[in-house]
């Protein structure tokens, strides 16, 4: 135990003189959570951009106005008053939607004939597209019952009755584990793993190529300590480090950023246990095996956009090739990102989410084996072989001079 | 004298132009990442996006009624667009139970005696369920509802109508006079791999230049070279750029092949011409230079340099605004992004790509990152004249 805690004091000893490295680990986690969550704050996009070209400039036209003016969803912008002026607005994202009423708008519907107006949105961005587009059909389906009211009015029925006839089948739309249908609620909980997951890794995979580039590995490998001690030595203070960012960042996104976290958290707290073992035990092994410090580094910091975009996160794993969805499931991350959403939004129990937790217990058991079995590696690496040769060198220019 | 240095400056350049070559040719590992990651990327988001568009949502139906009239319902919902009826179940728990395992995203309950009270005028609700947690479903299953809603509305509106007297005609002019026609534009097919593919690749792109531009000095420092470097007495103007002319040209090469698979195999859109997107990429390829050099100069060795070149580039795609838009980020933050140049980037590609908005818009994209890079190439000379990355290696 003893030599173990030494290690591990070593090693914190190691996290504080780098400056970097204690800014990353302490730092940066919230900074990202920060940044990241005050990106996503409003969740929903309100007051769109939009520009209403009135030709008609009839009482049926001012109720289509009316109806987009009237919202939190769309502000319109007066200056857009004339297609070609839509057209550059468009172009230059001053407006993100566009209404054009034709001049004979009202006369067709007078004359009982189909009577079209252009619903135009910019889908460059289609988080614009798609949620011009359900705003756009939920205020046209208001104005279709307005104007299917008035009407039936004019056709002589009463108000109740109208009501009646209109209401005979409503589809009532339920949402559920996001009601508000709030961004943040579905991008921000993958994109704090993602920091946990980058951050600890960066980290813990430091610790062995920083020892083989200072010529100290040799003292580990040459010494009586079994490989076991000298993983957890050297493992733990990431592993309690990157535990204690995971709940900081949960409690602080919960707290101040709105990130909406239900279910048990016994269970949340468990899913971050393992995870985190995962990307110890991963960051340990890799670090053994690795070159040098920058190789990692730079290898490492790339991974995090590919694992995310192909984790089934954001883009359905239902429509991602089963190829290219089984390896990504090789990786931790796609299995925890899944676990968290299904607790923390759906509030699933242990049985549930039983596969997940296996996944990640296996991954973690084989981390571990691996990481453990390489703690003292005897085969070493180009770079690692001309180091020790120096280390001996350096040996036997000692002997000789004590000789 | 003056024709001396005349002719000796271009050697010097040259040389240091050479060595830059060399440098990240020996850097195995810069190597790889400079020619296969992007590449790779750009394969890996194409495999992911496939598929381009969300088409067939994952839908059960509960029918409680069991009528002609239930049965001509959920027909209808296995016809409607973008919804892929998957299974029909017995009871609510059931339908909550694929719900909750994800197994189907949007749930019908069509209620007992639905076709009774249809029948005889009643009022009826059909209730839609939507699985939420993720939005790209989300949004999508709730647009096919309202259009599902209103359809259905409307033909019941309308038998109903009939049913109290008035002409079939009148009834459909109650429902069906008026009609929003949707026109999206810059990308008619809502089409994802579009949106995404290249500027995901771009944005793994712009990490591998970071990555090396951060060796602009840090890679230096900790060699003997540096020593000889300082010891030339080379300016700092030529230092840079000889080193950044070869960066940029070794970015160049990465980007190319990039946009030659996306606009001329892929068929992405670009509505502004090949030239005038290159030459912005170059244009944002200097500022990230010169981003990498200002952070190279003010890190003690070269792994210092990558991890605080890439705790920018990082977060700068989410922070671009070319996903989840400016617009729709606080005030304060909304500001703070403009710094970054790949906000400038990501936000003037997707301009260039989609809208092509005209030299009298985008020219102030050009410009910003211009600044940018001057910004930084003059703090990255400030740092290296007050630090002294020679008299450390020196003492080392």
């Amino acid at each position: 135990m003893r030599q173990i805690w030494a290690i591990a004091s070593y090693e914190v000893l190691h996290i504080f003189k780098d400056r970097i490295l204690t800014l990353m680990v302490f730092f940066v986690p919230i900074l990202y959570a920060l940044l990241f969550g005050t990106v996503y704050a409003s969740g929903i996009l309100t007051n769109i951009p939009l520009g209403i070209v009135d030709l008609d400039h009839s009482s049926l036209s001012r109720e289509v106005a009316d109806i987009f003016t009237n919202n939190q969803y769309f502000q319109v912008i007066p200056r857009v008053a004339t297609y070609p002026e839509l057209q550059a607005a468009m172009k230059t994202g001053a407006v993100r939607a566009g209404i054009v009423i034709p001049a004979d708008f009202e006369k067709r519907v007078s004359e009982h004939q189909l009577s079209k107006a252009l619903l135009i949105y910019d889908s460059s961005n289609l988080i614009w597209g798609y949620n011009i587009r359900r705003y756009a059909r939920t205020l046209t389906n208001q104005f279709y019952m307005t104007h299917a009211a008035a009407y039936l009015s004019g056709l002589g029925f009463a108000g109740k009755n109208i009501n009646n006839i209109l209401d005979t089948v409503s589809l009532n739309m339920e949402i559920w584990y996001n009601p508000s249908l709030n961004y943040c609620n579905f991008l921000f909980a993958g994109l704090l793993l993602m920091i946990i997951h980058q951050i600890g890794l960066m980290g813990v995979s430091l610790t062995v190529t920083r020892e083989k580039e200072r010529h100290c590995w040799l003292h580990y490998l040459s010494s009586a300590l079994p490989a076991w001690k000298i993983f957890i030595g050297k493992g733990l203070p990431y592993f309690l480090v990157t535990f204690f960012n995971y709940s900081l960042l949960l409690w602080f996104s919960t707290a101040f950023l709105n990130l909406k976290i239900e279910g048990s958290l016994g269970l949340i707290l468990l899913l971050g246990l393992l995870f985190d073992l995962i990307i110890t035990t991963a960051g340990f092994a890799i670090s053994a095996y690795a070159q040098s410090s920058l190789t990692v580094t730079r290898f490492l910091l790339l991974l995090s956009v590919p694992i995310f975009l192909s984790s089934g996160f954001t883009w359905p794993a239902a429509y991602i090739p089963p190829l290219l969805n089984g390896l990504v499931r090789l990786l931790p991350y796609p299995w925890m990102a899944d676990g968290f959403r299904l607790v923390t939004m759906k509030s699933l129990g242990a049985r549930e989410i039983a596969p997940i937790l296996i996944a990640l217990a296996i991954m973690a058991i084989l981390w571990v084996a691996l990481a453990v079995s390489c703690a003292k590696r005897r085969q070493p690496t180009n770079i690692y072989r001309s180091q020790l040769a120096t280390g001996f060198r350096r040996v036997g220019h000692r002997l000789t001079v004590i000789g | 004298m003056e024709v001396g240095v005349m002719k000796i400056m271009p050697r010097q350049y040259l040389a240091i132009m050479r060595h830059e070559v060399l440098m990240l040719w020996h850097d195995t590992g810069l190597r790889h990442i400079m020619l296969w990651a992007s590449l790779l990327g750009l394969c890996l988001f194409l495999l992911v996006y496939r598929s381009q568009a969300i088409t067939a949502i994952p839908t059960a139906v509960l029918d409680l009624d069991h009528s002609s009239t239930s049965r001509q319902l959920v027909d209808q919902i296995a016809n409607t667009e973008n919804l892929n009826l998957v299974a029909s179940v017995n009871s609510f728990d059931d339908l909550k139970f694929l719900i909750k395992a994800g197994r189907v995203i949007a749930g019908v309950v069509i209620p007992e005696n639905y076709g009774r009270d249809l029948s005889l005028g009643r009022q009826t609700r059909i209730l839609a369920i939507i699985d939420a947690s993720n939005m790209i479903y989300a949004t999508n299953a709730s647009s096919t509802f309202l259009t599902v809603s209103r359809t259905i509305s409307a033909q019941a509106g309308i038998s109903t109508l009939v049913a109290n007297g008035v002409q079939f005609n009148d009834a459909q002019d109650a429902y069906q006079t008026v009609d929003f026609q949707e026109e999206p534009w810059f990308n008619p097919a809502l089409n994802y791999a579009y949106f995404l593919v290249l500027a995901l690749a771009l944005n793994i792109w712009q990490q591998c230049c970071t990555l090396a531009a951060c060796m602009t000095v840090a890679g230096e420092t900790g060699r003997d070279s540096w020593l000889q470097i300082r010891a030339t007495g080379i300016s700092r103007w030529s230092f840079f750029s000889g080193k950044a002319l070869v960066q940029l040209v070794a970015f160049f090469l990465m980007a190319l092949p990039i946009f030659l698979l996306s606009f001329l195999v892929l068929k992405s859109p670009l509505q502004c011409g090949f030239p005038v997107i290159l030459l912005f990429t170059m244009t944002f390829a200097l500022a990230l230079q010169s981003l990498g050099a200002m952070m190279s100069s003010l890190a003690r060795n070269p792994v210092d340099a990558s991890r605080l070149g890439m705790i920018i580039a990082l977060p700068s795609f989410v922070l671009s605004g070319y996903t989840w838009p400016i617009e729709a980020m606080p005030h304060w933050l909304q500001s703070l992004v403009w710094v970054l140049p790949q906000t400038w980037f990501f936000q003037g590609f997707n301009y260039l790509a989609f809208k092509n908005p005209g030299w009298g818009f985008i020219s102030r994209y050009f410009l910003a990152l211009l600044i940018i890079a001057g910004i930084c190439y003059g703090v990255a000379a400030i740092a290296i004249s007050l630090g002294n990355h020679g008299a450390r290696r020196v003492e080392s």
